[in-house]
């Protein structure tokens, strides 16, 4: 009778030190929330970089005109517009990127008047999650945003 | 001795189960176990874990400018360097919203739950137009506001708060490299513009 109930326990052992072990290491890896980065709010050296891709000065005086162009440029685009601040200078808008409908490509372009002649616009492109780092793209914002810039001023 | 063998294979088959397993579930994987729901409002009093005096001395911070517009676009292009998406930016009140994700982790192939993930489970953040997307809103989303104040005659003060994993941000440290940046952006603001 007991050398049975001791083999019972003996085939219980390699279950409770399977299901231990499972445990131990679920607890070593933890439920927590990460830690805060310290680096949550600095720029990147990419980013740097990228900031003369995503900066063009055209010589337009009329701020509001750049503002209009950049938005029916934007519509060209398909995008949607989101916001837009006539005082500040600040567009922003979405779209669904293709061929996956499920991604979405938010931009944010700022116009500010550099001189009384110059104005320079800031345009960045964000994909799902991630900014977008080809200068091809942003050339061709850039190409669509001269063409109505041309288009409004005449 | 042939039954303690097979015992030993067992259990060597055990733990070999149970490290995948631990691999396979990185932590404790549901994203609703991960974050706290707060069901009473005096939770959320109690939520701050430092001192709010020292919080807020260190989003703070005061220039000695009266030219408020040229704070605000400081502020948003800086925004912009650090890849956010502006949402909120009112000129009068002095007010700059944006939010970002940054990569912390990749639920994707590796999390089984990102495909049980209910995007209908917290309020808080997924009553915008993309409820049905991407699932890293939660963990991964970075949200900031800025504000600017006047603060005697002479004298501008930004607060900036900045919430990541749902949580306010208490460290100090991101907010110093925040006002580092926007120096930075008002220096080669003021170059510029001279």
């Amino acid at each position: 009778m007991r050398s049975n109930h001791k083999g019972r326990s003996m085939r219980c052992t390699p279950w409770v030190s399977g299901c231990l072990l499972i445990a131990a290491c679920l607890l070593v890896s933890g439920c927590q929330a990460p830690e805060t980065p310290k680096d949550l709010l600095v720029p990147t050296e990419a980013q740097l970089k990228l900031r003369n891709i995503q900066t063009r000065t055209f010589d337009v005086t009329d701020r509001n005109l750049a503002i209009r162009a950049v938005i029916s440029s934007l519509q060209d685009l398909g995008f949607i517009i989101e916001r837009a601040n006539d005082s500040l200078g600040l567009v922003t808008a979405a779209r669904f990127a293709e061929p996956n409908y499920y991604d979405v490509v938010s931009i944010t372009v700022t116009v500010r008047q550099q001189t009384p002649e110059r104005l320079t616009v800031r345009v960045n492109a964000i994909y799902n999650n991630k900014p977008l780092d080809d200068p091809k793209v942003y050339q061709n914002f850039f190409a669509a945003l001269e063409r109505s810039i041309f288009l409004a001023k005449e | 001795m042939t039954a303690s063998r097979h015992s030993v294979k067992r259990t060597s088959n055990l733990v070999a189960a149970g490290f995948l397993l631990t691999l396979w579930l990185p932590g404790c994987s549901p994203y609703e176990l991960r974050h706290e729901n707060q069901w009473n409002a005096r939770e959320q009093i109690w939520l701050s874990e430092s001192s709010q005096l020292k919080v807020r001395s260190a989003q703070s911070r005061v220039y000695d400018t009266t030219d408020r517009r040229r704070l605000l676009e400081a502020i948003v292009s800086t925004l912009q360097d650090l890849d956010f998406k502006v949402e909120v930016l009112d000129d009068e009140l002095g007010i700059v919203s944006g939010k970002k994700f940054v990569n912390i982790e990749e639920p994707f192939g590796t999390d089984p739950t990102y495909f049980f993930y209910r995007p209908d489970t917290i309020l808080l953040l997924t009553r915008n137009y993309r409820t049905w997307g991407p699932f890293w809103h939660r963990s991964n989303l970075v949200r900031f506001t800025a504000t600017i104040r006047p603060r005697g005659e002479t004298q501008l003060m930004v607060r900036v708060n900045t919430q990541f994993y749902l949580r306010a941000v208490e460290d100090p440290a991101p907010y110093q490299t925040f006002f580092r940046t926007l120096e930075q952006a008002l220096f080669v603001q003021g170059q510029t513009a001279e």
